[in-house]
């Protein structure tokens, strides 16, 4: 046995969760994506695969559901329920996102589900987490940023904060989800006890906010961007876009070889930036001090280009690097020559779709994707595997309780 | 059964700053018995680094430090020392798992790669994270997660359209996307040797983590349809109002998102019903969407004048998705992180009693708990000689009037 496949996973999860299943489905689990007759929301976000919006073109959707099986099943109707608790007894894990209360409403509370399995884990990812004054509040991507601090830090002085890319509170949420489970999984598999896990991706995202609590407790300090709080840290522009350079702390070494670099370059000022006190964070931070450096530093940076900076930085030991775009990204020839990315046909799209490839590699347990479930195309498949005859399967499609 | 899902599994911990610290504080939160090997004469980076307690320096005061480290014990040996092994070794064959942080080739250099140690102990699981991984043109070159962040697209796709470049504005694939991806492997792993008896190699190339959390649909476009997608600040690329808007006082916004026409309906009563929302143009989501700009200023105008606060409380009551841009202060004493007993408060011996976070996941049978602060430099060095590698105070001061231990 060298993978997941031994574990089977009942998948709820939309957007907010649909992560926590990939991260399984992909090492090899029995991943079963749900959806309700009206489909997955995710279905219905763009972008789209060559542009065309569809039920079976959302990139996001592909994107989070790789490896999964897809069936259709409505647990708002009787017959429905029933199909939920015979796949029940066959799963290791439950994952949902749906809000507090609605499964109980259903007469499917975890309390009800572990009866019929004791050794489910069951996991619940939601904006605010089951209980509490704001657990039933209406929340997006955004919000949920907002509430969790790490909204306020993308942002210098007195600028208005910005969005980071790709729904990170859900992506927190799906993140925390998968390790919480797997743990629980791992727990459930030595005692034989399930147990339900609530996330809250509120929380999560607080968990992301670097030091900035930190701050707060010990200096009463209230930090934004990291990025404008020291000179030689940060966004710096150069001749063709921008570069990030980190030097950190009160180490010395880390420090060095950028004022032996802009000295060797001969830029002016470098003298300035070589003087002892530089070496000190403290004095780094200093306004007048960012200001200094901005200028010597930039009057070099904007004469090269990123690639440039970046490969003689490096040499130098200096942590440097460019700001890629998403087709310096595809195009890396670092990436590239690791295989990264994965290329799968799509019978249904017709075409070819490229995706990001291992985020880990592990020696006994094999990484590999393979296409998201078109819309309900194993309903069929799962049906029959617990049992249900052809022309059950064949009623219960009329009826609307399932669709194949 | 057992009070916390992996009690019993021990991390020789090897690794030092954002991601790998926090991976084995997940595992030690959760149970694992977390032994983090330190060196006086290279502290670990974040020991130097701010905020510190009432802003005095002092390896022992960082908070950055501290929030990454509770629950674990510290054991300080001189790794470059020719006895060193007799204390690392045993130790590793009393651990389940190895993990460094460490620039490639480091571990090896010490006779401590995967490839010596599954000699002394067949069933490690070994972890390296190496930025770029280890092979490949970049696989020498250095990087914190800043720095991650700026080659995955991640910041390229963040931040405000006429403004830099900033992703979140901190170091973020060290502190969600890599160490949430690379404690699921761990346990995957830990899953794998109960059921094989077999330990395994992990390489966590933080790049290709950090993409796949942060730009993986962007890099899915360009390769789709050729499109290189950019920033729009807290704009959204389909519906409008998305945004953060101001509120009274400094430095203070609120997000509201509107994600069809109901939302819009409360959105609008909310505000009273102003004659501009009733214009026609702002009906529909295509409406809203062509004339945001608009939209956003008149929105703007009218936020600015509430109390951030009960703007929040009126909206949600509507069922308007929205929420205040909370700084630090106010992730702390907000009620509903309280409610979940999100914060915990720990007394350290240097610095008094601070704040850490818990975890974001309850587990209704085996909850993770931070118990015990960051330790102390060293500060278990003896416990761990004496009890996990058996050995007696004679042999123990030997090590360390040899310089061994620090």
């Amino acid at each position: 046995m060298s993978s997941l496949s031994d574990i089977r996973i009942l998948d709820f999860a939309s957007e907010m969760g649909g992560y926590t299943g990939k991260l399984f489905a992909d090492l090899g689990a029995d991943v079963i994506h749900i959806e309700s007759p009206e489909g997955d929301p995710l279905r219905y976000s763009g972008p789209f695969y060559k542009d065309k919006p569809g039920r079976e073109n959302s990139l996001k959707f592909l994107y989070q559901n790789t490896s999964k099986r897809g069936i259709v099943l409505d647990i708002t109707k009787q017959e429905g329920k029933e199909v939920f608790l015979k796949l029940i007894k066959t799963a290791d894990i439950l994952i949902e996102s749906f809000p507090p209360g609605y499964l109980d409403e259903l007469g499917l509370s975890y309390a009800y589900l572990k009866k019929a399995n004791p050794g489910l884990v069951h996991t619940a990812i939601t904006p605010f987490g089951q209980e509490g004054p704001y657990c039933q509040w209406k929340a997006s991507d955004l919000t949920i940023m907002a509430l969790g601090g790490l909204l306020y830090l993308a942002g210098e002085d007195d600028e208005k904060p910005s969005w980071a890319y790709g729904e990170q509170a859900y992506m927190a949420g799906s993140m925390y989800g998968a390790v919480g489970t797997i743990i629980a999984l791992y727990n459930a598999e030595r005692t034989g006890e399930g147990q339900f896990l609530d996330v809250s991706m509120q929380a999560g995202v607080a968990t992301g906010l670097e030091n900035a609590l930190q701050y707060w407790d010990l200096e009463k300090t209230i930090r934004r961007s990291s990025s404008a709080t020291e000179a030689g840290y940060g966004v710096y522009p150069c001749k063709d876009g921008y570069i990030y350079i980190v030097q950190m702390g009160d180490n010395v070494y880390l420090w060095e070889p950028l004022p032996k670099w802009l000295r060797e370059e001969g830029v002016k000022g470098s003298e300035i930036i070589s003087q002892k006190e530089w070496e000190s964070t403290r004095f780094r931070r200093e306004a007048e001090s960012k200001r200094v450096f901005r200028e010597i530093f930039e009057s070099f940076t904007m004469k090269h280009d990123k690639q440039f900076l970046f490969e003689e930085g490096q040499r130098r030991g200096i942590s440097l690097a460019p700001i890629f775009d998403s087709k310096d990204v595809c195009e890396n020839p670092h990436l590239n020559y690791r295989q990264f990315f994965k290329t799968l046909f799509h019978e249904v799209l017709g075409g070819e779709v490229c995706y990001p490839g291992e985020p880990y590699l592990m020696e006994k347990i094999p990484w590999q994707i393979k296409p998201a479930p078109a819309f309900g195309q194993h309903t069929r498949e799962i049906l029959a595997e617990i049992g249900y005859s052809k022309e059950q399967i064949e009623t219960l499609n009329e009826r609307g309780v399932i669709y194949v | 059964m057992f009070k916390h899902a992996l009690t019993g599994i021990r991390v020789a911990d090897f690794s030092w700053v954002g991601a790998g610290p926090l991976t084995t504080r997940f595992l030690a939160e959760c149970g694992a018995e977390v032994i983090k090997i330190e060196t006086h004469k290279r502290p670990e980076v974040l020991r130097k680094a701010p905020p510190f307690k009432d802003k005095e320096n002092g390896i022992e005061r960082s908070g950055y430090f501290s929030s990454r480290n509770p629950n674990k014990k510290s054991l300080s040996i001189n790794m470059n020392h020719s006895r060193v092994r007799e204390v690392v070794v045993p130790l590793i064959e009393e651990s389940d798992i190895v993990i460094n942080s460490f620039s490639a080739g480091q571990m090896e250099k010490w006779g401590l790669g995967y490839e010596d140690l599954k000699k002394v102990k067949p069933d490690i699981i070994y972890v390296d994270m190496p930025p770029w991984g280890n092979v490949g043109p970049y696989a020498k070159y250095k990087a914190f997660g800043a720095l991650i962040n700026s080659v995955t697209g991640f910041n390229y796709l963040s931040g405000n359209p006429d403004g830099f470049p900033i992703g979140t504005g901190t170091n973020y694939t060290d502190h969600i996307p890599v160490p949430t991806h690379l404690a699921f492997a761990i346990v995957a792993a830990l899953r794998h040797r109960r059921k094989t008896g077999e330990g395994q190699y992990i390489e966590i190339p933080q790049m290709q983590a950090g993409i796949a959390v942060t730009s993986a649909v962007a890099l899915m476009d360009y390769a789709a349809n050729g499109r290189i997608q950019s920033r729009l600040g807290c704009r959204h690329p389909s519906v409008a109002p998305h945004g953060a808007y101001k509120v009274k006082g400094d430095r203070k916004w609120i997000a509201i998102a509107v994600f069809n026409n109901q939302e819009w309906v409360s959105l609008k009563e909310c505000m009273g019903n102003p004659r501009w929302a009733e214009d026609q143009k702002f009906a529909t989501d295509e409406g809203r969407l062509a004339n945001r700009d608009e939209l956003d200023t008149q929105l703007e105008k009218w936020s600015s004048e509430q109390d951030g606060e009960e703007l929040m409380f009126n909206l949600q009551k509507m069922g308007v998705r929205s929420g205040l841009v909370y700084n630090a202060k106010e992730v702390i004493i907000d009620i509903q992180l309280q409610s979940r007993g999100f914060f915990v408060y720990l007394d350290h011996p240097e610095v008094g009693i601070t704040l850490y976070t818990s975890s974001p996941v309850r587990m209704s049978k085996t909850p993770p708990e931070i118990r015990k602060h960051a330790p102390l430099l060293g500060q278990n060095t003896f416990d761990v000689l004496k009890n996990i590698l058996q050995l007696d105070e004679v042999a123990i001061t030997e090590l360390q009037n040899e310089g061994v231990l620090e």
